[in-house]
């Protein structure tokens, strides 16, 4: 499904080259649930745009869905995604000039199955909107724009879905809601999920754990320490 | 897929009409169109309707006159083009009653005549409008006439040798233009009659005119042989070049509606680029988000030029019904002189209205709108990666390549668009040049304010945030001072064109003529009129001489090909003596005759015109646009013939005067005492007010050979002429000045966000809502004030250079105008962006602060 080999991300900025990625592989098969955990900064955002195809490495392979992203150009990329990756923001990324069943759609007008109303309106269903499929994003609360979120995520059938601290902005009640509401939809489509987190009990939720320290990744098992442990021994570092 | 893209794009413009961004590109893609098609809506009807009325002024499309009768080949060619011919004869005659005698001007016309328009003749009970000329064996008789000859309808009158009846009085000719050529009363009658007249004779004066009616196509065929005619010597008046004078004010107006829609469009534009600069900004997280999801960079050019596209058609159908409106307005205001029968709308102007909405979209708006293609999927992780805007110069120059294009599709020259445009490029590199240092200087006095007052620390801190947004500011700073500088000048240009107007027809204007006074009547005729009327002109001598020969050529052979028709050379010309150059007149070439300076040979030509063997030519002023036509220049020699003596004369001055002043004006003048020994009469103009007018019967009775014209019908019309055109220029000074307001609506909304977080910020340390809001306040009052020093600058530039070339204006500084202003701009600007602010000053900061990222 994902297979990175030694990618490494740098930026330079006048004179000055910060490696944010360095030397960092990792492969996602078909199914699989992964976290990605770090610290504030630690980078995580930008390995999740690299794997994506947001973004390019500086150095490095990439391998989604056996196509080399290296290449492809940003347009061969774009389409690679389009209908087989889906997203979860941290910020919802809802257009706000959108109704919550136009903007579950939008995935789809940007694949063949443009026009399929009813699917969207499915899945607002499944997510619990149902009722509040007319209304505007600044209509909802941000948990309910979140489940508006997901249901785009999931609507055009995706082999991947990407999801950025998707409980970044919402208290832990809806946090935790959302969250079930993720991995329920995770399970019944079977989809491949790459989740970015600093939250330690959502990390836990998937099958496999990598930390991110110093542009590095390493396995880890999030069922072996506390959320509070994890922030501590990541500031020691 | 693209039904998709379509789909997907109109969607999301119909939520986003919510949008302050979108509700100002549209409103300013509406005005820009409803401004265009109105006044292209306007002066193509105008146009055709003008030539229209022009046919029926000359009496035909074409009109062929000369000496001798027209051969049946020619008239073959003209019917074969596709014309209908009407013949007409002209010729003067004495005609009498019993014992009363009078010359008359004799009109003959067939059964076709008039091609055009209705003749008002009484035919006995009360004026009416008729289509046709008096019938064989009737004629009809001017009123004039029929009070000197004391006629009525259904009395005999002797022309030539048969009688005929008088069956009408003819107040008005269709084919008679408001002028009065002829100083000899008319009379109608019908071409079967003429032969028994028996007037027409080897060497009578008879002019005979063929008047033909036809399609455009028709006079397109024949322009070939008009040229010949001309050449051989046909007077040739063509309607497309001989439009009647309704005076220098309608073309005048015409160019200024011209102007008025370009800068209602060129506000539109720059209103246009600022709500674009938004929407796009505005767009770029859809943009990210879509890449996101698939979507590849031509598919969001697609998505968002549909988007675009489909809001300026929308603008432009609205627009172009607004423009439409608008043009009936116009019309409607204009009405009652114009013809009644204006020609339907025309489907061009629509399509340049069209034209015109998508050409502003894509030069002021395209290369803003590129950057959504340039968005990386990436900013939907990290918001601050915005695409670089585009790069100012290639906005301007987009834009400026557009805008010449319009100027060159509206102005139809070339030459006259690309100078425009260069100088609009250069004075736009000026201009940022100048509001910088403008700017810089505004903001340095404000730091320098000592007060310790709110008010002082407001505009402190005021200048302090626009000084922050010093790029965001100029670009403000340039779109504002380009809006005063339209406004200012549409009104200044509008305020100038209508003092000259009324300056040219003073309420003393001349409303009445005396001609044919003769030397014994001149004193008593003076003594009469002068105490009672206002205003009036000298008394000018008037000898009637004919052109016989120029530089020692046959006139015909000496002047142009073309003029060898030309009136002047064919009647007798109306020649005047004046020692001073007349009131009105101006020397343009030459010098005007010297007072004392060559008295010797003054009296050296003096003496040879009395010895009838002349040897130095007198020296004579000729009127500057007949020297053009004619292809004369100072040192010609020109002969002419008065009574049975023959006077050599060399131009040494040219005169440009004004044909509209309702003054005597002469074609040439001479030197006084030359022809002081030729009969002459004399010829005044004076205005007669309304309870004055018994004078006028007076006149009649004591001096019955002095012929007198009231041109009050004429004045009448042009003064009408005046006040609707004023009226329909207001009527576009209205659509430009709400072309500005949505320049100031576009670039208001644009910096919206901005202010919102500076505001907040100012919240979250602490300001209060009277603070910020005095903030906000200094700061656009500032930028007003700015803005509207620069735009009296470029305002007052740019009427000097439009009075001198395109107006035909005196130039004038114009002081009231930098006052107005910079006042006028702190307190628009200052009053509008603090209204537009209110709603951000009352929000929380963190919605404030937020907006600029959920944007």
């Amino acid at each position: 499904m994902l297979h990175a080999e030694r990618l490494t991300k740098s930026v330079t900025s006048g004179e000055r080259t910060l490696t944010i990625l360095h030397d960092l592989s990792l492969s996602v098969a078909a199914g699989e649930s992964v976290a990605i955990l770090g610290k504030s900064g630690a980078g995580k955002s930008t390995l999740l745009g690299l794997l994506a195809g947001l973004d390019t490495p500086t150095d490095g392979e990439l391998n989604l869905f056996g196509h080399p992203l290296s290449r492809l150009d940003e347009d061969g990329r774009a389409s690679l995604r389009a209908g087989r990756v889906g997203f979860v923001f941290q910020n919802f990324q809802l257009l706000p000039t959108l109704s919550a069943l136009e903007n579950v759609l939008l995935p789809l007008e940007l694949s063949p199955r443009a026009g399929e109303t009813d699917t969207a309106a499915q899945w607002l269903t499944r997510v619990g909107l149902g009722e509040r499929q007319g209304h505007l994003p600044k209509q909802l609360s941000g948990g309910e724009q979140q489940r508006v979120a997901i249901a785009r995520a999931f609507v055009s059938d995706p082999e991947l879905v990407f999801a950025d601290e998707p409980t970044g902005n919402l208290d832990p009640d809806t946090g935790a809601q959302i969250i079930d509401l993720l991995f329920e939809l995770n399970h019944q489509a079977g989809t491949t999920l790459i989740l970015v987190t600093h939250d330690h009990a959502l990390a836990r939720r998937c099958d496999r754990c990598l930390r991110l320290i110093d542009g590095r990744l390493d396995a880890f098992d999030p069922h072996t320490l506390a959320s509070d442990t994890l922030e501590s021994e990541e500031a020691k570092t | 897929m693209s039904n998709l893209n379509a789909r997907l794009a109109l969607r999301s413009l119909k939520r986003d009409l919510r949008a302050a961004d979108v509700r100002a590109l549209f409103v300013a893609l509406m005005l820009a169109v409803a401004a265009s098609t109105m006044i292209a809506f306007f002066l193509d009807r105008l146009d055709r309707g003008l030539e229209r009325q022009a046919s029926q002024m000359l009496g035909g499309d074409v009109v062929l006159e000369q000496r001798d009768p027209f051969s049946e080949d020619l008239r073959t060619q003209l019917e074969d083009a596709g014309f209908t011919l009407s013949d007409q004869v002209d010729l003067v005659s004495m005609i009498s009653r019993g014992d009363r005698f009078q010359p008359a001007s004799l009109k003959a016309v067939d059964d076709i005549y008039p091609h055009y328009g209705t003749s008002m003749v009484d035919l006995g009970e009360g004026t009416e409008q008729v289509a046709s000329g008096p019938p064989a064996g009737e004629a009809w008789a001017d009123p004039r006439l029929a009070q000197l000859i004391d006629i009525e309808i259904g009395d005999s009158v002797q022309v030539g040798q048969t009688e005929l009846t008088i069956s009408g009085i003819i107040e008005r000719e269709a084919d008679q233009s408001g002028g009065f050529g002829s100083f000899n009363p008319r009379l109608m009658l019908n071409t079967a009659d003429l032969e028994a007249t028996g007037l027409i004779q080897e060497g009578s004066r008879v002019e005979f005119e063929i008047l033909a009616a036809g399609p455009p196509q028709a006079l397109d065929a024949v322009q070939g042989l008009l040229n010949e005619l001309r050449r051989d010597g046909v007077e040739v008046s063509d309607v497309r070049v001989d439009q009647p004078q309704l005076g220098n004010a309608l073309e005048r107006a015409e160019s200024y509606l011209g102007l008025a829609g370009l800068a209602a469009v060129l506000l539109a534009g720059v209103a246009v680029a600022m709500s674009t600069r938004r929407y796009v900004e505005r767009h770029l997280d859809t943009a990210a988000l879509l890449r996101c999801f698939g979507a590849s960079q031509h598919q969001l050019v697609v998505i968002f030029s549909i988007q675009l596209l489909g809001l300026a058609l929308v603008a432009s159908l609205l627009g172009a019904i607004l423009g439409l409106a608008g043009q009936a307005a116009l019309l409607w205001l204009l009405a009652s002189f114009l013809p009644m029968t204006l020609p339907p709308p025309g489907i061009m102007p629509l399509g340049l209205g069209v034209l015109t909405a998508f050409a502003v979209l894509i030069g002021f708006a395209g290369p803003t709108l590129l950057r959504i293609k340039r968005v990386s999927a990436l900013k939907v992780l990290r918001r601050e990666l915005d695409p670089l805007p585009p790069a100012a110069w290639l906005v301007v120059s987009v834009a400026s390549l557009v805008f010449g294009g319009l100027l060159w599709l509206y102005s139809g020259s070339l030459p006259l668009a690309m100078a425009l445009l260069v100088g609009g490029a250069a004075l736009l590199g000026v201009l940022w040049g100048i509001s910088m240092l403008l700017l810089n200087g505004v903001l340095r006095g404000v730091q320098a304010l000592s007060g310790k007052g709110p008010w002082s620390q407001a505009l402190r801190l005021g200048g302090r945030q626009l000084g922050r947004r010093r790029q965001a500011g100029l670009g403000q700073l340039m779109a504002f001072s380009v809006t005063f500088f339209a406004m200012a000048m549409i009104v200044l240009v509008r305020g100038d064109l209508l003092n000259t107007w009324q300056d040219q027809l003073p309420d003393d204007t001349p409303n009445y003529f005396a001609i044919n006074i003769q030397p014994s009547e001149r004193d008593d005729f003076e003594n009469v009129v002068s105490p009672r009327a206002e205003a009036q002109s000298e008394l000018y001598p008037m000898v009637r001489g004919r052109v016989i020969s120029i530089n020692d050529q046959d006139p015909r052979e000496a002047v142009r090909p073309d003029a060898r028709g030309d009136n002047s050379l064919r009647r007798e010309l109306n020649l005047t003596w004046q020692a001073e150059v007349p009131e009105g007149n101006e020397i343009v070439a030459g010098e005007w005759f010297a007072d004392d300076e060559g008295a010797d040979e003054q009296q050296g030509w003096m003496n040879e015109v009395d010895a009838t063997a002349q040897a130095v030519p007198v020296p004579i002023s000729v009127e500057d646009g007949l020297a053009e036509r004619l292809g004369l220049t100072l040192g010609d020699q020109i002969t002419f013939a008065v009574g049975s003596d023959e006077i050599t004369t060399e131009i040494t001055s040219l005169r440009s005067l004004n044909w509209d002043s309702f003054r005597p004006n002469f074609f040439v003048i001479f030197p006084p005492e030359v022809l002081e020994s030729f009969g002459h009469s004399y010829i005044t103009a004076f205005f007669l007010p309304e309870e004055e007018q018994s004078l006028i019967n007076q006149l009649v009775r004591d001096f019955p050979g002095v012929s007198l014209l009231n041109v009050e019908a004429i004045l009448g019309q042009v003064r009408d002429v005046l006040t609707q055109v004023t009226r329909a220029v207001e009527l576009v000074l209205i659509l430009v000045l709400l072309a500005g307001v949505s320049v100031l609506y576009a670039a208001l909304t644009a910096s919206r966000p901005v202010r919102a977080h500076e505001s907040g910020l100012l919240r979250v340390f602490g300001a209060g809502e009277t603070m910020i809001s005095r903030i906000q306040g200094a700061e656009f009052a500032l930028l007003g004030l700015a803005s509207g020093l620069l735009g009296a600058a470029l305002a007052e530039l740019a009427t000097a250079v439009l009075y001198l070339y395109l107006l035909d204006l005196a130039p004038r500084v114009h002081p009231e105008l930098w006052l107005a202003l910079p006042i006028g701009g702190a307190l628009l600007i200052g009053v509008i962006g603090h209204g537009l602010s209110r709603s951000l000053r009352k929000q929380a900061p963190a919605a404030s602060l937020g907006l600029l990222g959920e944007a």
